[in-house]
């Protein structure tokens, strides 16, 4: 049985349902993404207690807690918004949730979080001094220093810049291996997502659409949606390419060849091959071209070492590569 | 998120009680009164071409003092909403002043300064010879519209100055590049979007002289200038036509009533961009036209108050006395045997009153802010809408009701109907507080396993700090000056500050009410000065 368990659970709203059922393991970092509005922040709102549910369970260690009050959960969040207290400074802050302690032992915790977070000799200070950087991982060493159960970490990095998101995420990775705490990140950022999670739930239009590693996710994912959200591809009608086929094929920009010259199919049987294909953009990315093309009116998107001279080109795609999906 | 908190409404609910007894008590009186024999008062008052009159005249009085007030803040705010200059903080923090000083200190101050035989006059007479009051302003209908201008007008500029200054100078330098004048700019760019500012401290300043009564009621010197708190006043007081005083205190609540729900979408705050504009540095010429309209300024404002101070200390003829110091202290014969009783009172009262009103209004602020409750303030900021006059008089029906004959009970009385006044202005300075909390800081505190109480006690009223403060202060200035309700209210036994100043106006003893007024004048500037610092440390 999953650590955290959420089943059936409902939220309705006047035009949006959210409905979500997944477990996560004791220890696992799970990482939720989707478009904004797709339900990510409520589903964390419901599992804290922040909002209440209209069906559904929350079962945390095995005990039902979906009708537990936000205070008994002791479950942790991190938000998206500076919610430090104004009235306190640094150290007051992240020893207001600590559990009963002696003083002496209140004032080793905060100092070895802050240690933790980067940010020893903050204590005394006022926390509209702070950076946003500075500020959120204050929050986090705050949320920690309640000794939740599980931690919830809702955009916490959305308002920051790139290099500083970076710098931040990774130490949110290390704080999870360092204390072996149970982390559910909900990010738009699939980037950010991929580098800092063990698996990833995708979320749409309230509903949970698929869950997996990055890897399982990127290479074998099990829908459109899913196959569009974590990585650029292209799908094609299926019945262009098999007669009787329905749905569409997938496939990923590197797994396709481009060749100027024309292609004889039965030198490549391992192979689906597309000819006249016309090239409508190049875009260089650092590394390879990106190229949009379009075969008989779809659009397609492949990368290329190097920049082709024609405009109609062939297409090469490694059949095992091609996945059809709805 | 966390949406209809019953904690909050529970922990409200002794304040909303209390506030809806100390309202509606008096006021069922005041209706009980009115429809005593079978309504025949308010069918008077009604039918009453007088009546009217009085509408006619409080209408007049106050659009009157209202435009000059707001028509003379717009040059002024113009300037010092554009340039910076030495002193440019200062009067605009003297002009705030008008918000806690009493009315019955302006009343006092334009009698000793503006008087026939007061400073002013003496003064001109000695510079030009003359044998008689050069000016003659006192006890007319433009001692009425100068005090109001006088107590009304810093706060027209104030509001007009601090909307203008946040106000982004882009489109106008458009408009210049366009090839618009500076007055087809202004007119067509400018006024527009100054418009709500200028339309609100219209309304403000109309409403506030629309209630005026003791400027009316001394500096107005005749029958014939009567408004509705006036003629109220008089009715119980004089003619002692209790049921005739309580039929035109519901008429008077009725076209308040109206009047507020005709002017309420101009009060609406207009939501001003935070960046502040950059003021240019005054040099040259236009220093010199700030370091005049400083001084105009000052002279308009400090004369009657400085006024009251000498007169604390000299006589009329100019000689260095304590007298009414020593009376003060002695508690001599007369008024004066009460004036430490009144000083007292009006302490206790006031303080008593403005720490209930914050208590209570604070918690009614978080309540409604927590549960998005528009109906809370609305029925908090009833008691503004009756006007002071009338919840005195209600109050007055209650103290017969009762037939006590005990100081305690004359004391509690005076108390309610203070706190009835007080309390709504504490929430509504506290609800801009209790709004600018976060949701999410509540939430974080609970997400730490913090119980409601300890997050409300720790971090949510921690973040109220300033504002009770500054609702302290308003609260306090406001029941330390109240002379209207008290007046109304007043059977002998409970004496207050402003209470023994206007009597001691009235039979002519202004040494005395010069010392007394001092005392206020202190008073309030202390209060000033704790509100100022309840304003810098608000939540921005």
């Amino acid at each position: 049985m999953p650590y955290l368990e959420i089943r059936k659970l409902e939220k309705k709203y006047k035009d949006f349902t959210l409905s979500a059922s997944f477990g996560v393991e004791k220890g696992e970092f799970l990482c939720i993404i989707g478009p904004s509005g797709s339900g990510k922040s409520t589903l964390l709102s419901l599992i804290a207690g922040l909002d209440k549910p209209d069906g559904g369970t929350i079962i945390l260690d095995g005990k039902d807690i979906t009708s537990e009050k936000i205070q008994k959960r002791e479950i942790g969040m991190v938000f998206q918004d500076f919610t430090l207290f104004p009235s306190m400074n640094v150290e007051k802050n992240i020893q207001f949730g600590m559990k009963e302690k002696r003083k002496s032992e209140r004032k080793k915790l905060s100092d070895s979080l802050l240690s933790l977070v980067d940010l020893e000799g903050y204590g005394k200070r006022s926390v509209s001094s702070l950076s946003g950087g500075e500020a959120q991982r204050v929050q986090l060493a705050r949320a920690i220093a309640a000794e939740p159960r599980i931690l919830l970490l809702d955009e916490p990095l959305s308002a920051l810049d790139a290099p500083l998101r970076k710098s931040i995420r990774n130490a949110i990775r290390a704080i999870h291996d360092s204390t072996g705490i149970t982390m559910l990140y909900v990010t738009h950022d699939r980037e950010e997502a991929f580098s800092i999670s063990d698996s990833i739930m995708i979320m749409h239009d309230g509903k949970t659409v698929s869950m997996g590693t990055a890897e399982e996710l990127y290479r074998k994912p099990s829908d459109l949606f899913t196959a569009f959200f974590t990585g650029e591809g292209t799908a094609l009608p299926a019945h262009l390419i098999y007669e009787n086929m329905e749905g569409y094929l997938f496939f990923r920009p590197e797994n396709a060849v481009l060749s100027e010259e024309p292609i004889n199919p039965d030198m490549y049987p391992m192979h689906i091959i597309l000819s006249d294909a016309e090239i409508l953009s190049c875009e260089f990315n650092g590394s390879a071209y990106m190229l949009g093309l379009q075969y008989q009116g779809y659009p397609m998107l492949l990368q290329s070492a190097v920049k082709p001279r024609r405009k109609t080109v062939s297409v090469m795609i490694l059949k095992e590569s091609l996945l059809n999906l709805e | 998120m966390i949406k209809k908190d019953r904690y909050y409404t529970a922990k409200a609910l002794p304040g909303i009680l209390i506030l809806v007894l100390l309202f509606l008590i008096p006021l069922a009186f005041t209706i009980s009164y009115a429809f005593r024999d079978n309504g025949k008062a308010l069918v008077e008052v009604f039918s009453d071409k007088y009546t009217y009159r009085l509408l006619a005249f409080t209408l007049e009085e106050s659009v009157l003092s209202a435009l000059i007030s707001t028509l003379v803040a717009i040059p002024l705010a113009a300037f010092f909403s554009k340039y910076t200059f030495p002193g440019r903080k200062a009067v605009l923090t003297l002009s705030g002043l008008s918000f806690t000083i009493p009315s019955i200190l302006v009343v006092l101050g334009f009698v000793i300064w503006y008087g026939n035989n007061g400073i002013l006059n003496t003064l001109l007479m000695r510079i030009l010879g003359k044998d008689y009051s050069i000016l003659s302003i006192l006890y007319s209908f433009k001692a009425i519209i100068l005090a109001h201008v006088y107590l009304n007008f810093p706060i027209a500029f104030l509001l007009i100055t601090n909307a203008w200054s946040v106000l982004p100078d882009t489109p106008e330098k458009a408009a210049y590049t366009l090839g618009k004048s500076n007055s087809e700019t202004f007119i067509k760019v400018t006024l527009p979007r100054l418009l709500p500012a200028i339309l609100s401290s219209f309304i403000l300043i109309f409403l506030f002289c629309f209630s005026s009564f003791s400027i009316i009621l001394v500096l107005g010197g005749n029958p014939s200038f009567s408004t509705f708190e006036t003629e109220i006043y008089r009715r119980v007081h004089i003619s002692v036509d209790r049921e005739g005083a309580a039929a035109l205190s519901l008429f008077s609540f009725f076209i308040t009533g109206v009047i507020l729900i005709i002017t309420s979408p101009g009060r609406k705050e207009s939501k001003l961009s935070r960046k502040q504009k950059e003021l240019q540095k005054a040099k040259g010429k236009n220093l010199a036209a700030a370091i005049l309209l400083m001084l105009l300024i000052l002279l308009f404002i400090l004369p009657p108050m400085l006024s009251i101070v000498y007169r604390a200390f000299y006589t009329k003829a100019g000689g260095f006395t304590l007298k009414a110091w020593e009376d003060i202290a002695k508690g001599s014969t007369g008024l004066m045997s009460t004036a430490m009783n009144g000083i007292i009172n009006s302490f206790a009262i006031a303080l008593a009153a403005a720490a209930l009103a914050v208590f209570f209004g604070s918690r009614i602020a978080m309540a409604a802010a927590k549960n998005n409750s528009k109906l809370l303030p609305l029925l908090s900021s009833l008691p503004m809408a009756t006007g002071s006059v009338t919840l005195g008089l209600g109050f007055s029906f209650l103290a017969v009701m009762l037939n006590h004959d005990s100081l305690l009970a004359s004391y509690l009385l005076v108390g309610g109907a203070h706190l009835t006044i007080v309390l709504p202005f504490a929430v509504r300075t506290i609800l801009p507080g209790a709004k600018s909390i976060p949701d999410s800081l509540s939430a974080a505190s609970y997400t730490l396993g913090v119980s409601k109480g300890r997050t409300a006690r720790k971090i949510e009223y921690a973040l109220l700090s300033p504002y009770k403060k500054r609702a302290f202060a308003f609260a306090f200035a406001l029941s330390l000056g109240e002379v209207n309700a008290t007046l109304t209210l007043s059977d002998g036994h409970v004496s207050t500050l402003p209470i023994l100043i206007y009597r001691m106006i009235s039979s002519y003893n202004y040494q005395g009410a010069a010392a007394l007024g001092t005392l206020l004048l202190c008073e309030a500037l202390i209060i000033f000065a704790i509100g100022e610092g309840g304003k810098k440390n608000a939540i921005s």
